[in-house]
């Protein structure tokens, strides 16, 4: 049971980050390696403005939010709008670039202790009983919801909003999307606002679980197996891949060693780009218009 | 292969087109450069040596990591994985059985080739993004059985790998080291120019362009992948066992992400497709690092940012590596090419036609 | 050709920097007027109507000379969404459609004007065009290639504009319902009044349909007129209806000659 309720929180966990990578490449067909960082960014975006409002959490919590929204706008406005055009991998590696440049970044201004952005907020992260003899944290339960919300809510802009669907049509035919007046810059810097969005809420929430510190990235990095498992341009895939990942993790884990942690998602990944690259529910298109 | 001088050179036979020097001045300037890089050793300071060692050493992985992206095409993420496999092979061979160099120098390239195969089979199916990612994901893979076998043997802190020897001689002098790492990494560059002017070359060039016209020209697409991640590959762990020698030591933590990242930045600060890009590349890199910490103290903030040092450095390199990718993709040899360009037309302005290179 | 919607005055294109694709091309559209742009492949019909809907910068292409004027105002060289927000609506020659989208999502997915009306909009493209009500749920991707052209000619439509730009009409497509097509494109400019420029191929339709047309080779324009004056040109009857004698090839002097001649109508 205890392992079924952390399957559950270490698969929200992937899921809320590589529905990240599922958006970004979706619409502008680049793989952003920078992710982790963004997502780590946004973690002290929380714990910046939760000592900017102390004693108005729900506020802090908004501005951070906010914040990792604008973050992602501004980095396509400042960065990625020039690689549209240049080579998968000179995008890739762009992101790859911001990516140190914002670790650096982050170091400087934040230094390399572990931070508590819960703990500055004024909340406790209670133990909550799932059933006879699982426990679940707080910050955990409210992971699984946030998950479930923000794929529910992606879901519904995607397929039933105007802009869900420019953003669908601006991803799979950019040159079309333009002539039918879609303004290519607004939807790109969109969908990076949003994963920013989204990542940085999973930053936030794994910070108030575990802490704030530099490893996070690597949690990001691990996500992305899962988004490629699932099929690169598919939501329901990255969640499917979140699940799977997730589940062979922990079991491996538990059962076999703990080391493996870090490269379980890996090997995963290369099963599948052998058996079938596109992932679950990728098209398998996409292959050749790499 | 190379660009026609400006004055009035002809070729006359087709052999020309594939000479690695064609003009006497050329030559003389080739000549005049390996006497310097003979003399440097006995000129130069220790941290100068140790500076010269480091970016002979960082050559090699470079010049490999050039011909599989920068010639064939294919994007390698992998690059520190496999490092790691030849600084793991000569480590664990030397640890485990006391072997000597001239064993673990072929054991490593024989892994490293193997490794390559692995490394390529993905490649057959896969393209672009994909391709990188598979890389990626192999380099987890090889780091985790370093780091396993690290933990199980009881050597969680690293393998000491002591200096390889001949009779009694040992190779311990940075002076020597400099004049062996000379040689690999000159060896390495000779190797890929004659390889690049020969069929396989050209096949890897071919299938960059596009694959389906290469195929329809008769290459064999599978072939040319295989062997361009073989021989990249090879020379990689090859510079990996070098690499375990020169340190003495050899801990997963040398190969993180970051010393791939390092190389793709060699490459691409040095220019994509040229060999000379991919020795810029690394001299560029290797001397970033120290040139930021000459500026810090050169601002006075040395003390300072004494702590941080590394985060200055990560921003510092990130940045850089961003404006190359946006202002200069072409890299430093675009920028070398420019120059001469200038100095060949000089005092007329030439404006390059945009879409030639 | 009183109120002149669109007017290119010596439009010269030029690729890369060093090719010119297009070089000197004038040519007028008459709001509400039929005009096609006749041509072989290479001639440049396509590279033209493509600086118009602001595509070429993409190719790495410039126009480099003259105008493009649209409705008293020169638009040469912007953004491909701009120029539809001015209401020039391209129907692409290949990839025309969303094909993961369904159909009711390619029309919605379209930016209209500012200030059309959506649903109007949408109810006359329904109107015209019923098999796409029907096929409302249908993704793009498995219609077949009339009903892909009839959305694509949909949802340039739902962009509202005033002048539709039509690549390759009846390319790839059976007669019957190339013919069907040319059928609504008269309806559209009857009952929405949009102007339309065809640029084909296939003579017999654009002279079918037009009721102007402009000859081009080699990226100029070479003969204009009315279809009646077209048709009538031996050339024309030659090269494009093949309607010529057809007993013996013309040698290769005679097609020098006639290009020649066409550099005179030039």
């Amino acid at each position: 049971m205890q392992l079924a309720v952390n399957i559950a929180v270490l698969a929200a966990i992937y899921a809320l980050i590589s529905c990240g990578y599922v958006l970004i490449y979706r619409a502008t067909r680049v793989l952003s390696l920078a992710h982790g960082e963004l997502m780590m960014l946004g973690a002290y975006g929380l714990y910046a403005t939760a000592s900017l409002f102390s004693g108005h959490p729900v506020a802090a919590v908004a501005a951070a939010g906010v914040l990792a929204l604008a973050v992602g706008v501004l980095v396509y406005f400042a960065l990625m709008w020039r690689m549209t055009g240049e080579s998968v991998l000179a995008a890739v590696l762009a992101t790859i670039a911001l990516g140190i440049l914002l670790r650096g970044l982050m170091a400087l201004a934040f230094g390399t202790q572990t931070r508590h952005p819960l703990a500055e907020l004024g909340w406790t992260n209670a133990s909550i009983a799932v059933g006879e003899d699982a426990f679940v944290s707080g910050v955990g339960l409210v992971l699984v919801l946030a998950t479930a919300a923000v794929y529910g809510l992606l879901f519904a802009f995607l397929r039933f909003t105007r802009w869900g669907i420019r953003m669908r049509a601006a991803g799979q035919n950019p040159l079309l999307a333009a002539q039918r007046g879609i303004g290519l810059h607004g939807i790109y810097a969109l969908a990076w606002g949003l994963a920013t969005f989204t990542g940085g809420l999973a930053g936030m929430l794994i910070a108030s679980d575990a802490g704030l510190e530099s490893t996070m990235v690597v949690i990001g990095l691990k996500a992305f197996p899962a988004a490629l498992v699932g099929g690169l341009d598919s939501l329901a895939g990255a969640l499917l891949g979140s699940i799977v990942i997730a589940a062979a993790e922990v079991l491996m884990v538990h059962h076999v060693d703990p080391l493996l942690s870090d490269v379980v998602p890996f090997f995963i990944l290369l099963a599948m780009l052998i058996v079938r690259p596109w992932g679950f529910f990728g098209s398998r298109e996409e292959l050749d218009r790499v | 292969m190379t660009v026609p001088r400006a004055s009035g050179y002809f070729r006359t036979r087709y052999a020309e087109d594939f000479a690695l020097l064609d003009t006497r001045t050329r030559k003389a300037w080739a000549a005049l450069f390996a006497a310097a890089l003979l003399v440097y050793p006995f000129l130069a300071g220790p941290l100068a040596l140790d500076l010269a060692n480091q970016v002979l050493l960082g050559a090699v992985g470079a010049v490999a990591l050039m011909l599989l992206t920068g010639y064939a095409g294919q994007i390698s993420l992998g690059h520190a994985g496999l490092l790691a496999a030849g600084a793991f092979t000569t480590g664990i061979l030397f640890k485990e059985f006391g072997a000597p160099f001239w064993v673990t120098l072929p054991a490593s390239a024989l892994v490293g080739a193997a490794l390559g195969l692995i490394f390529g089979l993905p490649s057959l199916r896969l393209r672009g993004l994909y391709l990188a990612v598979s890389t990626l994901a192999l380099h987890f893979i090889v780091i985790h059985l370093g780091a396993e076998y690290e933990t199980k043997r009881g050597f969680s802190t690293g393998i000491l790998v002591d200096p390889p020897s001949i009779g009694g001689w040992q190779l311990y002098d940075a002076r020597a080291w400099y004049f062996v790492l000379l040689a690999a990494a000159a060896a390495t560059v000779l190797f890929s120019l004659n390889l690049l002017r020969s069929k396989t070359g050209r096949a890897w060039r071919a299938i960059h362009g596009r694959e389906a016209v290469a195929g329809a020209l008769g290459i064999s697409v599978h072939r040319a992948k295989l062997s361009a991640f073989v021989v990249s590959s090879m020379l990689t762990a090859v510079a990996g066992c070098l690499f375990a020698y020169f340190r003495g030591f050899v801990s997963v933590e040398a190969f993180s992400l970051f010393l791939t990242i390092q190389y793709v930045a060699m490459v691409i600060i040095g220019g994509m497709g040229s060999i000379l890009g991919a020795v810029l590349g690394t001299v560029f890199v290797i001397l970033f690092p120290y040139f930021i910490e000459w500026l810090m103290e050169a601002a006075g903030l040395a003390e300072e940012l004494a702590a941080v040092v590394f985060a200055v450095n990560y921003s510092a390199f990130g940045l850089v590596m961003i404006l190359f990718l946006v202002f200069e993709p072409q890299g430093l040899v675009g920028v070398w090419r420019r120059i001469q360009a200038w100095f060949l037309m000089w005092p007329f302005k030439q404006k390059p036609l945009a879409g030639t290179k | 050709m009183s109120d002149v919607l669109l007017r290119l005055e010596r439009l010269e294109v030029v690729y890369h920097r060093v090719i010119t694709a297009v070089q000197g091309v004038s040519l007028e559209v008459p709001r509400s007027g039929i005009v096609a742009l006749l041509g072989t492949n290479g001639a440049g019909k396509t590279t033209t109507l493509r600086a118009i809907s602001g595509f070429i910068g993409l190719d790495d292409a410039r126009v480099t000379e003259g105008a493009i004027v649209y409705g008293g105002s020169r638009i040469e060289n912007r953004a491909p969404h701009r120029i539809t927000a001015h209401g020039i609506a391209l129907v692409p020659e290949r990839s025309k459609v969303f094909e993961n989208l369904s159909v009711a999502e390619n029309l919605e997915a379209v930016v209209p004007r500012p200030g059309a009306d959506r649903r109007r909009l949408a109810e006359s493209i329904y109107e015209l065009f019923p098999a796409l009500a029907r096929l409302r749920a249908r993704e793009a991707g498995y219609l077949s290639g009339g009903e892909r052209q009839m959305l694509a000619i949909g949802s340039a439509l739902a962009c509202a504009p005033d002048l539709l730009l039509v690549d390759e009409l009846s390319q790839g497509l059976a007669p019957v319902i190339v013919e069907e097509l040319v059928g609504r494109l008269r309806r559209v400019r009857a009952e929405l009044g949009t102007t339309i420029l065809l640029v084909e191929q296939n003579a017999h339709v654009a002279l079918d349909v037009a009721d102007y047309g402009y000859v081009m080779e080699n990226g100029r324009v070479v003969l204009d007129g009315t279809p009646e004056r077209l048709r009538a040109h031996a050339d024309i009857q030659e090269f494009y209806l093949g309607a010529g004698g057809g007993e013996r090839r013309r040698s290769y002097r005679e097609v020098k000659q006639y290009r020649r001649s066409r550099r005179w109508y030039g």
